[in-house]
């Protein structure tokens, strides 16, 4: 993964100066030191194996473009995404899985209809058009919601209003990207609940006697919810890599926004640092989801 | 058969849920009730949108726009510019020169202070031209490099220069404060990566605080020496950064913002509002399809080093559709380019070089050149029968026109029996291409900067495989170049500038070329005294030296709603000689983050607890 990140920028043959120069006239002798001074003039190779050397002792090296040590950049945005794509996330979780419950167990009736063809439509819709679409919607028609940032501007607040403040500027930007992910645990939701439906320990317990809710809470879902943790997992893996269309649409000063802002250079340390951290984040929660396996069903502890 | 005990628990659970949804409704909907602003004070806050985020605000390290914004404000030079862009006083009252025009006398204003309370004297000034040649500062050292500076008294600067310099004795550079920059600014490393947020400066607003990709703060400085006539009526200026155009143009029409760069398509719709004054501001810049002239390393297409088809090609380009379609009237076409943002400097076209739209004189053109399509498929060749006249036109994709200007280009020279094809690259990937001369033609632009050696350096032969996007040159030009550099009678320059430019011209390698307007546009309810650099079609905002934000005075009427703050009164700036410090990136907003963080890191916890638990007790039943 670490070597798969500095050879993945380098394929694009451009030169980082080259951006930083046009249109200035700088000195030969004073561009050639600076290519010094990024290690640039240096073959790819030996680029390379610094490179290794550099990460293995967790120096991410310093950015291009704010000549500030990449882990600092990466450290001071990272918050702003957790919050965003984290409250985000949990949201659409709740509501995606409820939703997919009442849709199966209801299924074939209007209920079923509307959320299944309500949520796909809204899993299909490009997230930064439907961010457009609250933004004028509920900050220019309504006049409710600030228009982006992740506080208002200009004035000074401390304790609850600062919080309020904040919620209020988190508001559009996490309700565009949980409506935009309710689809996909809504629908994994309901073909799983389907499938668990039509096994026959249901109907032993229906049998029993059991309430249509016991039946459904106690016995069918805890099974059916397996898919559902998976999918919960993985995508909290990919929370770090934040939402880029959305971040930009909001104006969200989060690690998205960095990633759009690093490739344009292109700032190869910051870039690296910012891969090595997603891709990091992507394992990290693949091992977590596997791990809650263990707990969640029996069956994988025979093994 | 416990049922009986199971149901009540079920109808909990599933009230729970519901429970959980009614709350989360309610809550969104109360939080978009609460009121933005709790209290009131009496500070005057200028809030100004734009679509350029900052890199850093070190003036070694950065060099954007954006950025450029912050520093001119905080930094004074020794001169700056008045609103014609010529030399005018600044930490410096007047200056003297010697006979042979190499040596140069300033005389600092008397009681210079630092926004800090510390003297600003000519020590100050020395060191900076000193250190900025040997750490080799990058926004310093093309103005600097040459000169030696000594300091006879705390107010008096003598400074020579090894060479001729026609700019002398404009010394606009930024300058530091020497208490602070010392210190940490040890080689041209660390006068990098220092984060300069120490808001140390002499210039009438220093930076207060600065949120990576939110904004930047800065607070009028109370020891400014000031302008003639002026009086800051701003106490605070936020550049507020928007990742989106069509969400910043809302918030000016909704009044969050007081000021910002506009985008073309925004203008229908601002300019009907009665409180927004949309200005569309000059400065030299355009946006040009250039040929390849084919003295580069690679060569075009035969026929792009006749200037005979390129003449043609000029013709058959519609330079005032790209003006009214793309540009929505907000620019002009250009005949000849600028070579600094001081229109002095550009000269008079020859009318025979303005190509004005006629596709039937451009087809005539290439028929008595000899350009004929002798197979009859609708692309001409070459004199000689081969080689048929298809060319190759880099779109480049960073810019916001590149892709139709590039699609209008391909009908207009399939008009006149040129077949395009576009090749779509991005900024680094175009600049790498031109560079190497490796194609036919290209969409894109230059700023031009106040010095006009900057952009006549772009066409000399020296510049081959490197800043000559033209890939041509002339001898001629390269002498002019030369001449005028250290040409010290500024009406003997002009006119060196002015036959270096037509000789560039005159081998027609820029066409359909389009100075576009840059649109500012403010809102004229809140803030009176805008002032346009250069005077007659200027911006009023991000220019040379932008005098307007010390010039501003709130309108009268009706005082400006984002002079509504809560609380506390600790951001005014204090008295004279306590300073409006520099802090750190914002946490507060960052706090909010780790609170939420915390409570989603605690739900996410709580409810793998749960599911784990009641697997646990469903094992331990069975």
């Amino acid at each position: 993964m670490v070597c798969f990140n500095f050879f993945l920028f380098r394929i694009v043959q451009t030169d980082p100066l080259a951006h930083m120069f046009r249109g200035r006239n700088i000195p030969r002798e004073l561009q050639e030191n600076l290519r010094a001074a990024f290690g640039l003039d240096q073959p790819l190779f030996t680029q390379f194996l610094y490179y290794l050397r550099e990460t293995f002792t967790l120096n991410l090296g310093v950015s291009y473009h704010s000549r500030q040590p990449v882990w600092s950049e990466i450290m001071a945005r990272l918050p702003a995404t957790l919050a965003l794509l984290g409250s985000s996330a949990l949201l659409a979780g709740i509501f995606g899985t409820m939703g997919g419950i009442v849709a199966a167990w209801r299924r074939n009736t209007w209920k079923d209809r509307f959320i299944t063809s309500g949520t796909m439509v809204f899993y299909s819709l490009p997230d930064f058009w439907l961010g457009m679409l609250l933004l004028v919607g509920f900050s220019v028609v309504l006049g409710w919601l600030p228009i982006g940032g992740m506080g208002t501007i200009g004035v000074t607040l401390t304790g609850l209003p600062a919080v309020l403040d904040y919620l209020k500027h988190l508001t559009l930007p996490a309700m565009t990207l949980t409506i935009a992910y309710l689809g996909e645990y809504a629908l994994v939701t309901r073909s799983s609940l389907l499938e668990v439906m039509s096994e026959d320990y249901l109907t032993v317990a229906r049998a029993k006697g059991l309430r249509d809710r016991v039946v459904r809470n106690r016995h069918a879902l805890p099974n059916a919810l397996l898919p559902v943790v998976t999918l919960a997992a993985l995508n909290l893996g990919f929370i770090l890599s934040g939402a880029i269309a959305v971040e930009a649409v909001f104006s969200w000063p989060g690690l998205g926004q960095a990633t759009a802002q690093a490739i344009r250079g292109p700032d190869f340390p910051m870039l690296q640092g910012l891969f090595l951290l997603f891709s990091a984040s992507v394992i990290l929660f693949n091992l977590f989801a596997d791990v809650l396996y263990l707990y969640l069903d029996p069956r994988v502890e025979e093994v | 058969m416990p049922s009986d005990d199971y149901i009540p628990r079920t109808q909990t659970e599933v009230l729970g849920l519901r429970r959980i949804v009614v709350a989360l409704t309610v809550a969104a909907l109360s939080l978009s009730l609460v009121p933005g602003a709790l209290a009131q004070e009496d500070r005057v806050v200028l809030i100004v949108g734009l679509t350029q985020n900052w890199d850093t605000l070190n003036p070694n390290a950065g060099y954007l726009v954006s950025e450029w914004e912050v520093w001119t404000l905080q930094y004074s030079g020794l001169t700056t510019f008045d609103n014609d862009l010529e030399i005018a006083p600044d930490l410096a009252e007047s200056w003297v020169g010697s006979d042979d025009g190499l040596t140069w006398t300033y005389t600092l204003r008397e009681g210079l202070l630092w926004s800090d309370g510390t003297p600003l004297t000519a020590d100050d000034i020395v060191w900076n031209i000193e250190t900025s040649i040997e750490q080799e500062w990058w926004n310093h050292i093309e103005t600097t490099e040459n000169l030696t500076a000594v300091a006879t008294d705390d107010r008096t600067v003598v400074v020579t220069s090894a060479v001729p310099d026609p700019n002398l004795p404009s010394l606009s550079f930024l300058v530091f404060p020497r208490h602070i920059w010392e210190p940490v600014a040890t080689d041209a490393d660390t006068a990098a990566t220092y984060d300069a947020l120490d808001g140390v400066g002499s210039g009438p607003y220093v930076l207060q605080e600065y949120r990576p990709s939110q904004s930047v703060t800065m607070v009028a400085n109370p020891n400014w020496s000031g302008w003639e006539g002026s009086d800051p009526g701003v106490d605070e200026i936020v550049f507020r950064y928007f990742g989106n155009a069509d969400a910043m143009v809302s918030a000016l029409q909704r009044g969050d913002i007081d000021a910002a760069n506009i985008p073309g398509s925004a203008v229908a719709t601002l300019e009907n509002d009665p409180n927004i004054e949309v200005v569309a501001g000059f400065q030299g810049g355009w946006e040009q399809i250039a040929i390849n002239g084919g003295m580069g390393a690679m060569e075009p297409h035969p026929a792009m080093m006749d200037r005979e088809v390129r003449r043609a090609m000029a013709y058959a380009v519609d330079t005032q559709a790209i003006v009214e379609d793309l540009w929505y009237g907000n620019g002009e076409e250009i005949h000849v380019i600028n070579p600094s943002i001081n229109p002095k400097w550009t000269p008079e076209v020859d009318p025979s070089l303005q190509f004005a739209y006629n596709p039937a004189t451009a087809n005539e053109i290439l028929d008595n050149a000899g350009y004929r399509d002798t197979n009859n498929d609708g692309v001409r060749e070459m004199p000689d029968g081969t080689n048929p006249l298809r060319i190759r036109h880099i779109v480049n994709t960073n810019t916001d026109l590149g892709q139709s200007i590039g699609e209008l280009f391909a009908g207009w020279m399939e008009a006149i029996g040129i077949e395009v094809e576009l090749v779509a690259l991005d900024s680094d990937q175009t600049g790498t291409v031109i560079a190497e001369g490796d194609y036919d033609t290209f969409h894109w632009g230059w700023t031009p900067s106040n010095n006009p050696s900057g952009m006549l350096s772009v066409f000399i032969s020296d510049e081959i495989e490197a800043w000559n996007d033209a890939n041509w040159y002339d001898e001629r030009l390269d002498a002019l170049y030369e001449a005028q550099r250290i040409e010290l009678d500024e009406a003997a320059r002009i006119s060196q500038v002015h036959e270096a430019v037509s000789i560039f011209t005159e081998a027609v390698i820029y066409i359909g070329m389009v100075s576009g307007a840059e649109l500012n546009a403010y809102r004229s309810d809140r803030f009176e005294g805008w002032v346009r650099q250069p005077t007659d079609d200027g911006p009023i905002m991000f220019t040379m030296s932008s005098p307007s934000y010390a010039l501003l005075q709130p309108v009268a009427a009706e005082p400006a709603p984002t002079t509504t703050v809560p609380g506390t009164d600790t951001t005014a700036p204090g008295s004279a000689t306590t300073a409006p410090t520099g802090t750190t990136p914002a946490d507060d907003g960052g706090g909010a983050n780790w609170l939420l963080i915390g409570g989603l890191a605690a739900a996410v916890a709580a409810v793998t607890a749960l599911i784990v638990s009641r697997r646990r007790s469903e094992d331990e039943r069975e």
